[in-house]
């Protein structure tokens, strides 16, 4: 059961991903506010994954937890966003 | 609870997926519908993950009952299995009454002695009681036994008299009524 709400949550974390992407579609400058926040969201998911120690000391979870939180998400970002530009 | 679960993630991956892949982007009311649907399904999805989250944590209470439960049970048992040991114990120690523990301790082979001694003692402290010819008589006897068994001369003397070695007149008096004894009934 842990694992399927893990799961419910990536995949909301996936359709979230594409309705960033399709509010983007709507006007040129909600896409570049999407990809402001992308830019902004890589960085600072680049600074958790060099930080973890701290960043993981802060959130009170361990190294691997938030390595796995790190990987899920940009997997679910990853997947949402392919899903959106493929169809 | 649980079926819900699963139709709400059906459906959040039916909401996400299917409009994206039949409606056309470029018709304004497919987008607007592939909008909501996106919405609709963040919403199941999440719907979805927070049941299935409290269904886990259930799922952990019960698991955490059953183990106490289980070690309750288990106490249980052995606070039985020493109750019940202890009252065999306890049996046992009845039955085996201290008349019995004297029978038994006389069973030993060394009992034999022990009893000798006593009855030595006995005749001893009661010289006078028992004739002189029956304590003489019971002597002789008392003292071919022991020699059968091939006990020394000097030991029996110290059973059957209850005289140490040495040259005591009482030894003396023990020793020439021994050797008379014994000369006499052998």
């Amino acid at each position: 059961m842990r694992a399927m709400y893990l799961a419910n949550y990536f995949v909301a974390g996936c359709i979230a991903s594409s309705f960033l992407g399709w509010v983007a579609s709507l006007h040129p400058m909600a896409a570049r506010a999407i990809a402001f926040l992308a830019v902004a969201a890589f960085i600072l998911w680049g600074l958790c994954w060099l930080l973890d120690f701290s960043v993981s000391g802060r959130l009170k979870i361990s190294v691997s937890d938030l390595q796995a939180l790190l990987l899920a998400s940009l997997a679910a970002i990853a997947i949402g966003a392919g899903v959106f530009l493929c169809s | 609870m649980q079926l819900k679960m699963w139709i709400l993630s059906g459906t959040a991956i039916a909401l996400w997926l299917a409009p994206l892949t039949a409606l056309d982007k470029k018709v304004g009311w497919h987008k607007s519908v592939q909008g909501l649907s996106l919405c609709a399904a963040i919403a199941c999805a999440v719907s979805a993950g927070n049941l299935a989250r409290d269904l886990s944590e259930q799922q952990e209470i019960d698991e955490i009952k059953t183990r106490a439960i289980t070690a309750d049970i288990v106490d249980e048992i052995a606070v039985n299995a020493y109750v019940s040991q202890q009252q065999r114990q306890q049996e046992v120690e009845t039955i085996l009454n201290p008349v019995e523990h004297l029978e038994r301790a006389l069973a030993l082979p060394d009992a034999e002695v022990e009893r000798s001694e006593l009855i030595t003692q006995k005749q001893l402290a009661e010289p006078e009681q028992n004739g002189s010819e029956n304590g003489e008589s019971e002597r002789a006897e008392r003292a071919l036994q022991l020699k059968a068994k091939g006990w020394g001369k000097a030991k029996i003397i110290l059973e059957v008299w209850g005289v140490s070695k040495g040259g005591s007149p009482k030894y003396k008096a023990a020793e020439a009524e021994y050797k008379r004894l014994v000369e006499e009934l052998g």
